[in-house]
């Protein structure tokens, strides 16, 4: 008996050694990196800084199973050390069937094609910085949930997301309330390097959340509607994007949020890409969750590729918003990946 | 004789352009290149359409019909081979190419090929590899990979 069960645990221990093997023999994983350092102009004064740097992690553990992370370092003044760590995704992913795939973790929220394509690598952006309605939070950047994602399905390849998450005024590991928020986004892609999208978000923000350092007073039931536009040719590039935010209270009733760009840019040569962007911002009298600041912008820069990883913008930017007034800025930027 | 003058001039001068012609023809055939797809044994199917390979190196299939996982191996795009393919599969050069596989790990919606240096190891790699699909600029000799007939022909 004892014979038998030596001979067993031997077994299983040589199972498992093979199994362990296998898998990591199995496992892929890399690591990549993105930083960029920006010098700007604005009010007679230069300034030299530098960006987000940003640790990308992806692993396959098997066929099946795979793990995205992203960590970014970042300036943050309120720190003791001025600096601080921010997990910007952590994805476990597991490919059920075909094109279609859970995703568990916290999630770039699928709203609209910057958030889910360009996330934190400067480099991939096509000018030096986000959209304004990014920096606005018009759109809750991320969500700590569940999605349901399909992509390239049929002749016009569509796409899907289907996310429940924690919701805004949650943290990273729980939920401050009983609302999930709900995402569903769809996309298609009819012709090469064309890509039409439509999303829809729904959250309730409780009394009391603090929702991006902003204490909400009253109980927010929030709609956003986005759309969007992405062309990348050879020659022409264009993207444009519009949000229209839908705020409710028991006291002000609804209020309406519209935020838009559009972005064009031509290669000249294919590794020169002159770009202008316009931004929209307009803010319906009594809203009290978005910080009204109505403001448009216009950019115009060039990008040069020195290669996929190492990307030189320069850009001039003129703004007019309710609290900022008018800014005009030059701003250069080096984006690299490691 | 010279009245046959101006026919001989006229003759060798036809000559020289269509020779010309086609040389010119002849170095862009091989700056265009020969290609041929070949794959693992499991997962991969014999035939597919320009349309379905195309669909398939630009990232937009996870998974064969019968389920197996789609790997997508390649010669480094630095490469003379790389070259023709970044040109003939994704009409791009080499670095956009390079470009276009990072944005895509980027954003979490395909792994990145697994790359080589050279032929032998990227065959090596297929035939070892279920689901693997590749592109070589020869006919493979190799008995262990199959070669992918694309619309209905073994080169293209």
């Amino acid at each position: 008996m004892y014979f038998r069960s030596k001979v067993i645990f031997r077994l299983a221990a040589t199972l498992a050694m093979l199994y362990l093997s296998l898998s990591s023999l199995a496992q892929r994983t890399q690591i990549r990196g993105f930083v960029d350092v920006l010098s700007t102009l604005q009010d007679g004064k230069v300034s030299f800084g530098f960006g987000e740097q940003d640790l990308f992690i992806t692993s396959e553990l098997n066929d099946r199973i795979s793990f995205l992370g992203e960590s970014v370092f970042k300036f943050t003044p309120t720190t003791p050390t001025e600096f601080s760590v921010s997990v910007e995704r952590v994805i476990i992913k597991y490919n059920y069937i075909g094109n279609h795939n859970l995703l568990i973790g916290k999630h770039h929220t699928p709203l609209n094609y910057w958030n889910d394509t360009y996330h934190h690598g400067r480099v991939f952006f096509p000018t030096i910085d986000r959209p304004l309605l990014f920096a606005a939070n018009i759109i809750p950047l991320h969500t700590v949930g569940v999605d349901l994602q399909g992509h390239d399905l049929g002749a016009v390849k569509f796409g899907y997301d289907f996310m429940v998450g924690n919701g805004l005024g949650s943290n990273e590991v729980s939920d401050n309330d009983k609302f999930k928020s709900v995402t569903a986004a769809i996309h298609i892609k009819p012709v090469d390097k064309l890509r039409l999208g439509l999303s829809y978000y729904y959250d309730v923000i409780s009394k009391g959340a603090d929702v991006h350092g902003k204490v909400i007073n009253w109980q927010v039931d929030q709609q956003l509607l986005s759309g969007s536009i992405a062309y990348f040719g050879r020659k022409f590039e264009f993207l444009a994007e519009s949000t229209l935010g839908f705020d409710h209270t028991d006291t002000t009733g609804t209020k309406q949020t519209s935020a838009s760009y559009i972005y064009a840019g031509y290669k000249i040569h294919e590794k020169f890409i002159p770009y202008v962007r316009f931004d929209y911002l307009q803010y319906q009298d009594g809203e009290i969750y978005f910080t009204k600041n109505n403001t448009t912008s216009i950019v115009g820069g060039i990008r040069f590729q020195i290669n996929y990883l190492a990307v030189v913008k320069l850009e001039y930017q003129h703004m007019k918003a309710d609290i900022e007034g008018n800014v005009d800025k030059f701003t250069a930027q080096f984006a690299i990946g490691f | 004789m010279r009245t046959c003058q101006p026919f001989i001039r006229r003759f060798t001068g036809k000559s020289l352009l269509l020779g010309l012609l086609l040389s010119i023809g002849l170095i862009a055939r091989s700056q265009d290149g020969t290609l041929t797809v070949i794959g693992n044994s499991k997962g991969v199917p014999s035939e597919m359409k320009m349309a379905d390979l195309r669909s398939v190196f630009m990232a937009e299939r996870q998974r064969w019909n019968d389920g197996t996982k789609v790997i997508i191996a390649m010669i480094k795009s630095t490469t003379p081979l790389g070259k023709v393919v970044s040109k003939r599969i994704y009409s791009m050069s080499g670095d956009e190419v390079r470009g276009f596989w990072a944005g895509i790990s980027f954003a979490g919606k395909f792994e990145s090929p697994v790359t080589f240096n050279t032929v032998s190891e990227l065959e090596s790699y297929v035939a070892q590899n279920p689901g693997t699909i590749a592109i070589l600029d020869k006919p493979t000799e190799s008995a262990e990979v199959k070669t992918i007939l694309i619309d209905g022909k073994k080169t293209f």
